[in-house]
């Protein structure tokens, strides 16, 4: 397929504007959140709101650095190699007045349950009840020292900002991994 | 005791630790890849300060436009320190600076508020 123009479109439709598929650094993260803060900026969306799609654009991509499932080594050491890339597919639009974010990755079938339940309690709670789970749950990774990249909290995090509940959905691959999709709304 | 400078770069913030004024300055955004190696220096730096230090006045300025979540955790164990710097008698406080438009990292700062009674911890609007 050398015309991209209707994968474009089928992009357009859903009313994104930005999308990214494949291996993630930490230097791409960064640059892809200042160019949608500076597009956001042009648009003349309000500073709170482009702070939280930053913040939302960052959780996922960094959630996609630190946990995806699709992974290979990013030097020639093999299995033994010091880092992995690892893979997903972010997009970021704008629909019925709302900026929305789009982020899968591969998981293992075994983190399904944990990730629904945890998302469905999170889906559950008003914002005062976020804010409270948030708070607790960082004051008890702290204390017990565990989980250095933060426990659960950018969920919450992400809960906390969001307009509407997350939207998520798990797509069985295969024995091993299944594709999860999340969709956040501002 | 040796100043603490960093640079700040896309996603770690700029560090001043100027242990003769006894101001402490954190600014910038905060997200590292890997964030408990970004600040152990930083901790490690803050632990050694306030065993050594005779003066009892210590003023911590946070000045953050965007912060990830595990660098909130390290936000939360760098004032953990401080408080129980505070207890063991110091007096520290910390402002926490935000730009006017901001309600996200005006809330923040208010639940920082509330979980920390030891340090005197003030909420500063800046106008952009």
């Amino acid at each position: 397929m050398i015309d991209l123009y209707q994968f474009r479109q089928e992009l357009m439709t859903r009313g994104v504007f930005f999308c990214f598929s494949g291996p993630i650094s930490q230097n791409l993260v960064a640059e892809m959140g200042t160019t949608l803060e500076q597009k956001m900026h042009l648009e003349e969306a309000g500073k709170s709101t482009i702070l939280r799609v930053f913040s939302i654009v960052v959780e996922n991509a960094q959630n996609i650095l630190h946990y995806s499932a699709e992974e290979f080594p990013a030097d020639k050491g093999g299995k033994k190699a010091e880092r992995m890339l690892r893979l997903g597919i972010l997009a970021v639009g704008f629909e019925e007045a709302n900026y929305f974010v789009h982020c899968g990755n591969m998981v293992e079938n075994e983190k399904v349950t944990v990730l629904t339940e945890r998302l469905n309690r999170l889906n559950a709670m008003s914002k005062d009840e976020l804010k409270q789970h948030y708070r607790k749950q960082r004051k008890q990774s702290s204390e017990s020292g565990e989980d250095s990249k933060g426990a659960g909290l950018g969920f919450i995090e992400m809960a906390k900002k969001a307009s509407r509940p997350i939207e998520f959905d798990f797509k069985p691959i295969d024995d091993r991994y299944s594709f999860f999709s999340m969709k956040i709304i501002i | 005791m040796e100043r603490l400078s960093l640079e700040p770069t896309k996603y770690t913030p700029e560090i001043d630790f100027d242990p003769e004024a006894r101001r402490l300055v954190i600014r910038g955004r905060s997200y590292p890849e890997n964030t408990s190696e970004f600040y152990a220096p930083v901790f490690e730096w803050l632990e050694a300060y306030l065993e050594e230090a005779t003066d009892d006045d210590v003023t911590v300025n946070i000045e953050l436009d965007y912060f990830n979540s595990s660098s909130s955790k390290a936000l939360m164990d760098f004032c953990d320190i401080l408080e129980d710097a505070a207890d063991a008698g110091k007096r520290i406080t910390v402002n926490w600076i935000y730009a006017a438009d901001d309600e996200d990292m005006a809330d923040m700062g208010q639940e920082f508020q509330e979980d920390f009674d030891r340090i005197t911890f003030n909420l500063v609007e800046r106008e952009d």
